[in-house]
């Protein structure tokens, strides 16, 4: 072989680039997410973050065995975690195994409490009693709503109340649907501000529950003036002040909250609620607080702002938002504090169509799965907890059932995964003052820049370090007295002296 | 009589506010040199208030520190004052010229500047709930450097109280007047940046092509 130097050269600089490439390509943080995953400090800024859930897989209607979904507006899991896909463009109901690998039933026809047959169309929404296994279905276009049991059999038709309460002039179009632990039902309609449409077990209308606040800001304040000093003719071509509508919820069932969304962007207000039985707001204290993404962006013309189109309270507690405006779901802890968020728009396993997205559920004790509903690629998909989303979760629960101490070993691991995890440092700060370790807990709490606790922290550090120097600071305080009182002395000395030889003189 | 050090004077006119100054005018003395430290401290003085304090009494996030806010509270407002006095008191027929309202201001800040500085020791001392004694502190500091800045006034252009009272007014206004125009000059100069910044990539393009 002929020796040639300038070929060597070539091939040596191509493997030195080559090698160089592969070492200066970016390692990135969540190798499988089509997207970056990011969590906001607390001076809500975006930060880089750890994924907690990452994609699984994708299942459409064709991978269960069945036809393709069409148009699919939620999704439910009952006490068997077995889940039901509301196929509304194919008016049937289609329940799958839990770990969504076939499907158990499909549920197109009913049987009526009179024998007679009825089959649904365009329905919206489906809630599965945990207590007694029954299906409530939104039957949107039939303008009624079914309770049927578990073989299809129905038990109870809810039908437009014929109550003075209800609107005579409204249409009853059911769009979501939930019941209580008493057996109370309750309807999200399209048609109307003041709430779900509640009705007792046997199906008769009783009121409405829950309706938003109108938002307090100085145009409604000044709006609200100038109808009360309008006449009545005035009155009517003037703005009433409406809230916006909620448009869809879930409930807590081992707490029976009811949490409601507010997709409309006309309004910051209750955007999520949690209302107790008696229909009021708990989170009212927070109802300028900013769900979903902090920031909007405008693009040509259009402000891309969250959207959330759906709710989902986990077995733990957790707060799942859906936002269809960017395809993420937001998953807060039961104080509402963020803990991941997931998912992006586009075309891979992991990512939705902009807008489609229909309904958000969970699985597990500690969340373990979530599982997204995309109405425009008629797949769920289901995000799986990652090593680090379980020790978050581990920590967050321990932490907000007040086990400070007990949560601290899953803190610091969060940390070790995570250094810009912030509740990671406010927890071990919370641990380290209830162990007594105050100077750690100072330097935790310094870490999350939370200066109240820093000041707590302090507060009881300061107090045990002059107990314990005690002795010292009287000896100085003693040492300090002595030495003005020997100096005080010395210059009365001094001046005496002075004067001393004057008085002799003029003695003499 | 009075014949004082530099650092002296210094001290003299903190330590007697209401004579201080007249005794400082009568001897000519005061330097500018030290007035210029004065200032300095106090942009130090600022800055460790925001970036030294203890923890607990820390308003400031460290990502939002920014030097140029503290400039601004202390050197170009120290000169707005500065120029507005004299542009103001000129007119009202008072005797101090630019050098001594400079001078005798700078003297007057110091109660404030020491001020900040005990309550800056004090923070790593004191708890949330005892910031009573903070903000006392603080107080004295400001009561004190407002009572010399009257009486420096009323000294460097011998006023009676009632004319000081409407002078140290209108310097106010004054100095309102001198930031605005400032920062409409300032706009104006980036404007003019840009436009010539425009003109010369828009005749690079035009070359290149």
């Amino acid at each position: 072989m002929k020796y040639n130097p300038s070929r060597l050269l070539t091939r040596v600089c191509a493997g030195i680039a080559a090698l160089l490439t592969a070492l200066a390509a970016p390692v990135p943080a969540a190798a499988d997410e089509p997207y970056d995953v990011y969590n906001y400090n607390y001076l809500g800024e975006a930060v880089p973050s750890q994924a907690g859930y990452v994609a699984e897989r994708a299942v459409s209607g064709l991978d269960l065995g069945t036809t393709a979904f069409s148009a699919p507006s939620d999704l439910c899991r009952d006490r068997d975690d077995n889940f039901y896909v509301v196929d509304s463009g194919n008016n049937r109901i289609v329940k799958i195994d839990s770990e969504l690998q076939k499907v158990l039933k499909i549920y197109d026809r009913f049987t009526m409490p009179d024998g007679s047959e009825t089959s649904l169309s365009n329905p919206k929404g489906i809630y599965v009693s945990p207590d007694t296994g029954l299906i409530y279905i939104a039957d949107n276009e039939n303008a009624r709503a079914l309770v049927s049991d578990a073989e299809g059999k129905v038990q109870t038709v809810i039908e437009k109340p014929e109550s003075t309460v209800y609107d005579q002039a409204l249409t009853f179009l059911p769009q979501k649907i939930l019941c209580d632990n008493a057996g109370n039902v309750y309807i999200v309609l399209n048609n109307t501000t003041k709430g779900a449409a509640m009705f007792d077990s046997s199906g008769s209308f009783i009121g409405y529950y829950g309706a938003n606040a109108v938002p307090r800001t100085a145009a409604v304040i000044a709006n609200h003036f100038w109808n009360m000093i309008a006449s009545e003719e005035e009155r009517q071509f003037r703005r009433r002040n409406a809230p916006t509508a909620f448009d869809n919820f879930d409930i807590d069932t081992a707490k029976g909250f009811i949490f409601t969304s507010t997709s409309s962007g006309a309004s910051d207000t209750d955007i999520v609620k949690k209302v107790n039985p008696e229909g009021h707001n708990l989170f009212d204290y927070m109802s300028g607080y900013r769900w979903g993404d902090l920031f909007s962006t405008w693009y040509s013309g259009t402000t891309y702002k969250t959207r959330i189109v759906d709710i989902d309270i986990g077995d733990d507690g957790s707060i799942n938002c859906l936002d269809a405006t960017t395809g993420r779901v937001f998953q807060y802890d039961k104080e509402a504090s963020l803990l991941f968020i997931m998912g992006t728009t586009g075309d891979q396993v992991g990512s939705f169509m902009a807008g489609s997205v229909t309904a958000v559920e969970t699985k597990g004790e500690n969340c373990e799965s979530v599982y997204v509903l995309d109405g425009g690629k008629g797949t769920v998909t289901e995000f799986r907890q990652t090593v680090f989303g379980r020790i978050v979760h581990r920590a967050t629960a321990l932490y907000n059932s007040g086990c400070y101490e007990e949560a601290l070993g899953p803190w610091l691991e969060v940390l070790k995964r995570d250094g810009n995890y912030r509740s990671a440092y406010l927890g071990i700060s919370s641990a380290y003052y209830n162990m007594g370790r105050y100077k750690e807990s100072m330097d935790y709490a310094k870490k999350a820049d939370a200066s109240a606790r820093y000041n707590r922290a302090f507060e009881r550090y300061r107090s045990e370090w002059l107990r314990a120097h005690l002795t010292g600071i009287a000896a100085l305080a003693a040492v300090l007295a002595a030495a003005l009182l020997v100096r005080k002395y010395l210059k009365k000395r001094r001046k005496q002296k002075q004067s001393a030889p004057d008085a002799g003189e003029t003695a003499a | 009589m009075m014949d004082l050090t530099q650092p002296q004077w210094v001290r003299h006119t903190v330590l007697h506010p209401f004579e201080g100054f007249e005794d400082l005018r009568w001897k000519k003395a005061g330097s500018l040199k030290y007035a210029a430290v004065i200032v300095a401290a106090l942009f130090v003085a600022l800055i460790a208030y925001d970036r030294w304090c203890g923890f607990q009494f820390r308003p400031l996030p460290d990502q939002l520190f920014s030097i140029l806010p503290y400039l601004t509270r202390s050197v170009v407002y120290f000169a707005a004052w500065v120029l507005g006095n004299w542009a103001v008191c000129t007119l009202l027929d008072g005797e101090g010229t630019m050098k001594n309202i400079c001078i005798y201001s700078a003297y007057a800040l110091i109660p404030y500047i020491v001020s900040v500085f005990v309550n800056v020791l004090l923070s790593h001392i004191l708890v949330r709930a005892e910031m009573v004694f903070f903000t006392t502190v603080s107080y004295v500091g400001l009561i004190w450097t407002g009572l010399l800045l009257f009486n420096a006034v009323k000294a460097v252009h011998q006023y009676s109280i009632a004319k000081t009272a409407a002078a140290i007014a209108l310097t106010v206004f004054a100095m309102l007047v001198i930031l605005f125009l400032g920062v409409l000059v300032l706009s104006l100069f980036q404007k003019v940046y840009v436009f010539f910044y425009s003109l010369y990539t828009e005749i690079l393009y035009r070359v290149r092509v």
